[in-house]
């Protein structure tokens, strides 16, 4: 016990004495949850448009008014012709412009919108938007209700993709390289040797791991509940048990990683290329996994954070019981079985 | 008993074959030397008898228990210290001790007595990291954690390599005083002083073990690898120029290197005569690296002058860097490039066109016999060539001044003195040689010395003159004499 | 010429590495093939769920409207709005639409009935896009003078008219994948000679500092060149892209954005310690660097602080410069301005990474 003890603290004190890594560590994630939580979001919002009319009647005027009051389109210029309007497109003064056609009041016809079209979805959007907003509300019977988001902000999507890459990262990565290093440097050769079961000296390194991994996550928790005004409606309990489990998977990966590289930079470009590329772009944190290719689904399938950020918006953000998450914690808990079992069964006892 | 017992061990990597058919036995509580060149598979029988590596075939026994199958009980009773034994750089040296300690089960206090003698001298800087340290500093570490814990049967791999003499001597007394608690000892050097303290070694060579026997009758009969007949000084000495009318290369005054309030290098002042070979002695931290570094432009002086080749080291460092071949203690070549890329390499760097790189390069490897490497990756080659290499690189610019930071560390004496011939031959074209080292009898070697003890120069002129002002019989007492005063232990 | 012989030994030292030739080879190809597909952001496929409490023919008709749609995957029916709540609580389907009772007998009188659109909305674009979709189809069966509007609204792409979501990402992909190259491999380099201890051996030598940097500099920018090359030949091949722009504007902007990445890099290199230290670092920008470079998302969507970043964001001078060039069919005059912003972003870099280097510590 007096070993395990004293490994825990060595272990801790790397980490401590390397000020830049501990700064990137907790930096990180700050600086993630505020660039995801405030400047990164797919929300139609300032849209420079261009009104193109030729008489300003009063419903173009109202039209026009309503355009301008929302926060989703930023009037910028007024043109006589489209012709015109789409020159400002083509010089990239413009995104869109609103057409009024000379018949708009009389007969409601005419309207027309010009879209720069490099990106689809969202000039999709802009249309669908612009839509709504110059076709009367009054005259809609159709009653929308956003659940769980209402004013539909990205962070909520964001905030649990964000723990679920950083937990990742942070505990497999991490312990991948620091156990790596220790074969780098020599002194796994002295750690083996000695009458200490090399069980024990893996799982005193995890230890301050899962600990550093449990502050990051506190500290995500915090911020999106108080800086982000993300909400936390699920259950707190829960959130940590899932996130627990997760952890050890991720602890597990990295034990994984670690057996199979024998140098750091080896150790940090497995991470980088099985960890991190899988993670960020498989797993439906930026891309919704359906829209992807069958063949890409499948392999999507097996990647851990997938199912971990499914449970976590369940329960954070939608709020829903452990019912609704049955699945996702079944997957996750059974990875992490297997994981484990299959990087103690490869852990070496001596060098090859 | 015997505590260890090895029959017929071979293991192979790929093509090569690291150990082939090895056989021997230890009793228990004899110091016993295993000896042989770099790459004569010392290393991966140490790996087999830690139980670290499966032998292909043959069975080994350590205290009865077998290497394979009974792993556990052979880990609780050894103590290891590999060659390239690495310490926790970003831990304190007090935090270092203190871990091994409690690994290996025991505590610092209670171990205390068995590594005091070169525990003490580093003690007072038990607050820094290991990674600041010098380099014969951590070795002295990383020998007191090998024996803060008292295992039955220790395994040393090369554990002096880079430390001074006088530390050198205060180790092997402690082992003696281990063997007296009836510790079982193995352990590779390629010092001579130190392979005569063992009782018995075996010579291993290119996997095999070539002889058995008492150390004087190894050394006997290895003799031209062993005792090479000792280079011939006053052939290859120079021209009876008298000394005063010869350049002075290099001149230093008055030289200080702090770091905050810690002088490194504490007022030192000295010249250097062209075609001179100047050996710059001293322990572990005496402050030799960090002078050299500034004399190469590596570093700035805190106060004094200095001048090489006739530029200030303040202001004209990069106009000595062009004056200056320079050789450092970590080996310097470029691993993955072959022989003559790396020649071509420095060689253009200095601005050699091709044709003279090619011509030039071309003669060095005929003069080293070396042609037939000419392509081989620097990696791929033993420890001795890729000195001998180096220093040839070095010099290959056909500076007026080289720099060697202990040149010759961890090569058998044959291959020492291959590598001294080099030097004479050298400093026979004009280069002048400032060179340091721990091996005592590379001293004797030198033109002039000087010896180097905490910062400060307390020792200079030729080996005759300081024999006779110290009335001692050779270098190695003059050095342990001198060094023996030192009031700061290290660094 | 010293330059000649330092670069020489770069390009060995990388073609010795087991590992990083094959690195550059297999790393562009895999992305060029593999993440056009990933990186879709098209919102598709989206569920819904009906709770029809009317069950008239006018509400049938709504119904079957949404089932033969291509644009929803129709899940069926649920008896009352709580069980599709439910299914929306176990991810079973993303949108419920509900029909009030008296549906059609309010249509047929003229009144409004409130339909009711409950959509998952914790992937704001994906509530929002069904949500709209589904609206529009409810008011074109129910009104349909109300919905004469938005059915005359004509809408006029100008570019990507076929509205193809990998014409959009592919430019984008270079940016990653030069980023990738160019920017982690430098940052490797010199603190992988500070860990073995060479660069003491060059720092002894005369070595000018301009020219080692320069050394190290120039073999990443063949590198980008060799990348780019990959990567556009790939996006012909397998994508049928092709810029609509001229080709070397390409070229030009990408070899400004390697200039940037591998001075960066090289910096990052020259004050880190130990290779963790260094990746770490990098990474840590690069990420910044990538979320605010409007790759994913809308620059103008980002509050106005967020966006005045985008100013110093060497990343979204490229992208927007690339994409313009690519799908827009722009010209040098159309992106002269990020050409120059590139520029000097990369000459300043490029000055601080020979700065950064000591020679004489």
């Amino acid at each position: 016990m007096k070993q395990f003890i004293s490994f825990v603290i060595k272990e801790a004190r790397h980490i401590l004495r390397d000020k830049r890594t501990m700064l990137i560590l907790f930096g990180m994630p700050t600086a993630m949850m505020l660039i995801f939580g405030f400047a990164v979001s797919t929300d139609v919002r300032n849209v420079r448009t261009v009104v193109v009319t030729s008489q300003m009647d009063h419903l173009t005027q109202s039209a026009v008014e309503r355009l301008a009051a929302s926060e989703y389109f930023t009037i910028t210029a007024t043109a006589a012709t489209p012709r015109e309007a789409e020159l400002m497109i083509r010089r990239q003064k413009a995104d869109m412009a609103v057409v009024f056609g000379k018949d708009f009041a009389s007969k409601r016809t005419g309207l027309q919108f010009i879209v720069d079209g490099a990106d689809p979805n969202m000039a999709q959007q802009w249309t669908n938007y612009a839509q709504q907003v110059i076709a009367n509300p009054q005259y809609s019977i159709v009653n929308l209700k956003m659940l769980y988001n209402p004013q539909m902000r990205s962070a909520y999507n964001f905030v649990p993709a964000i723990m679920g890459m950083l937990l990742m990262l942070i505990c497999a990565m991490m312990t991948s390289i620091s156990i790596v290093r220790e074969k780098e440097r020599g002194t796994m050769e002295v750690l083996l040797v000695s009458p200490v079961r090399p069980l024990m000296v893996i799982v005193a390194k995890a230890v301050p791991y899962l600990v550093l991994a449990f502050a990051i996550l506190i500290v995500i928790l915090l911020m999106a509940r108080f800086v982000l005004n993300v909400p936390l409606v699920g259950s707190l309990f829960w959130i940590i048990v899932v996130s627990i489990i997760y952890i050890l998977l991720a602890l597990s990966l990295g034990l994984l990683i670690s057996n199979v590289a024998n140098t750091q930079l080896v150790a940090l470009l497995l991470s980088a290329m099985v960890l991190l590329m899988p993670v960020v772009m498989l797993s439906g944190m930026m891309f919704p996994v359906e829209s992807m290719p069958r063949v890409l689904q499948w392999v999507a399938a097996v990647v851990p954070p997938r199912y971990y950020i499914e449970a976590m918006r369940k329960l954070m953000i939608m709020g829903v019981g452990v019912g609704a998450i049955t699945k996702e914690v079944a997957i996750l808990s059974g990875m992490t079985v297997v994981l484990l079992i299959v990087a103690l069964k490869k852990f070496n006892n001596r060098l090859e | 008993m015997n505590a260890i017992e090895v029959n017929g061990i071979s293991k192979r990597y790929g093509k090569v074959q690291a150990l082939r058919d090895v056989s021997f036995s230890v009793p228990a509580g004899e110091v016993f030397g295993l000896i042989g060149p770099d790459g004569a598979g010392k290393t991966s029988l140490y790996r087999i008898l830690c139980t670290l590596l499966l032998p292909e075939t043959g069975r080994a026994a350590v205290e009865g228990f077998d290497t394979v199958t009974q792993m556990t009980e052979i880990r609780k009773r050894v103590g290891y210290m590999p060659g390239k034994f690495s310490l926790y750089q970003d831990l304190t040296v007090e935090e270092n001790l203190k871990f091994f300690a409690t690994l290996f089960g025991t505590t610092v206090e209670a171990g205390y007595d068995s590594i005091k003698a070169i525990y003490s001298q580093i003690e007072r800087f038990k607050d820094r990291r290991a990674g600041a340290l010098s380099g014969g500093m951590k070795q002295k570490l990383a020998l007191s954690c090998a024996l803060v814990h008292s295992p039955s049967v220790l395994f040393l791999d090369e554990p002096t390599t880079g430390v001074d003499p006088v530390s050198r001597k205060e180790f092997w007394e402690m082992l003696l005083m281990l063997k007296e608690r009836g510790i079982t000892i193995v352990a590779s050097t390629p010092y001579l002083d130190e392979v005569s303290c063992c009782e018995r070694v075996a010579f291993l060579d290119q996997g095999e073990i070539r002889g058995i026997d008492t150390p004087g009758a190894i050394l006997d009969r290895f003799a031209d690898i062993f005792n090479p007949p000792g280079l011939d000084k006053a052939a290859n000495s120079q021209s009876p120029l008298p000394g005063s009318q010869r350049d002075n290369v290099i001149e230093v005054e008055h030289l200080v290197k702090a770091f905050g309030s810690f002088h490194a290098v504490d007022d030192i002042s000295f010249t250097v005569k062209k075609g001179e070979i100047f050996g710059f002695l001293g322990a572990n931290g005496a402050g030799k690296t960090t002078a050299m570094h500034m004399l190469t432009g590596l570093s700035q002086p805190t106060s004094g002058t200095g001048r090489v080749a006739g530029f200030d080291i303040r202001t004209e460092y990069e106009q000595i860097k062009r004056h200056i071949g320079y050789m450092s203690q970590r080996f310097s070549l470029y691993e993955d490039l072959t022989v003559a890329e790396n020649i071509r390499l420095f060689a253009g760097i200095y601005g050699m066109n091709d044709q003279t790189i090619a011509k030039k390069t071309d003669e060095l490897l005929k003069r080293l016999k070396f042609t037939e490497h000419k392509n081989s990756l620097v990696a791929s080659l033993p420890l001795g060539w890729k000195q001998k290499l180096a220093f040839s690189v070095s010099i290959f610019h056909e500076p007026g001044v080289v720099f060697l930071d202990e040149p010759t560390g961890g090569v058998d004496p044959s291959t020492r003195r291959q590598f001294w011939e080099l030097i004479y031959d050298a400093a026979r074209r004009g280069i002048t040689v400032f060179v340091t080292t721990h091996y005592m009898d590379e001293a004797e070697y030198c033109d002039r010395i000087s010896i180097m003890v905490d910062g400060k120069i307390s020792a200079l002129g030729t080996p005759d003159e300081l024999k006779e002002r110290y009335r001692q019989p050779d270098m190695d007492h003059v050095f342990t004499y001198l060094a023996r005063q030192a009031t700061r232990s290290s660094d | 010429m010293t330059l000649r012989y330092l670069i020489q030994k770069e390009f060995l030292q990388i073609r010795r590495n087991a590992f990083l030739p094959r690195l550059i080879v297999a790393f562009p190809v895999i992305i060029m093939c593999v993440m056009p597909w990933v990186m879709n952001m098209e919102v598709k496929n989206i569920r819904v769920d009906v709770v029809d409490n009317d069950r008239s023919v006018g509400s049938q008709r709504l119904v079957r409207s949404i089932e033969t749609s291509h644009y929803f995957i129709f899940q069926g029916q649920k008896p009352d709005y709580r069980s599709a709540l439910a299914a929306i609580e176990r991810g079973q389907t993303d949108v419920v639409l509900v029909i009030p009772q008296n549906y059609s007998r309010a249509i047929a009188c003229g009144q409004r009935p409130q339909v009711l659109i409950a959509a998952n909305a914790v992937n704001g674009t994906k509530g929002s896009m069904g949500s709209a979709y589904l609206s529009q189809i409810v008011t074109a069966k129910a009104m349909p003078s109300a919905a004469a509007l938005q059915s005359q609204a004509h809408t006029f792409l100008l570019y990507n008219k076929h509205q193809n979501y990998k014409l959009f990402m592919i430019p984008a992909l270079f940016a990653i994948v030069m980023m990738l190259m160019t920017g982690f491999l430098p940052t490797l380099n010199i603190v992988g000679e500070k860990e073995t201890g060479t660069i003491e051996q060059i720092n002894v030598t005369p070595v000018p500092k301009w020219a080692f940097i320069l050394a190290k500099l120039i073999p990443y920018w063949m590198i980008a060149l060799f990348v780019i090359t990959v990567c556009l030949l790939l996006a012909w091949l397998v994508y049928g892209i092709t810029p609509a722009g001229p080709v070397w504007l390409v070229y030009v902007l990408a070899m400004l954005l390697a200039l940037f990445f591998s001075s960066f890099g090289l910096i990052v290199s020259n004050y880190s310690n130990t290779m963790q230290q260094a990746i770490f670092v990098m990474w840590f920008f690069v990420v910044c660097l990538l979320l605010l470079s409007g790759l994913f998302t809308p620059v103008r969507s980002m509050p106005s602080w967020a966006y005045l970043t985008t100013y110093v964001n060497p990343m979204h001078y490229f992208i927007d410069a690339v994409r313009t060039v690519f799908v827009r069919g722009g010209t040098f005059a159309a992106v002269a301005h990020q050409v120059a912003a590139l520029l000097a972003i990369g000459l300043v870099m490029a000055i601080w990474a020979v700065q950064s280097y000591k020679k004489n510590g």
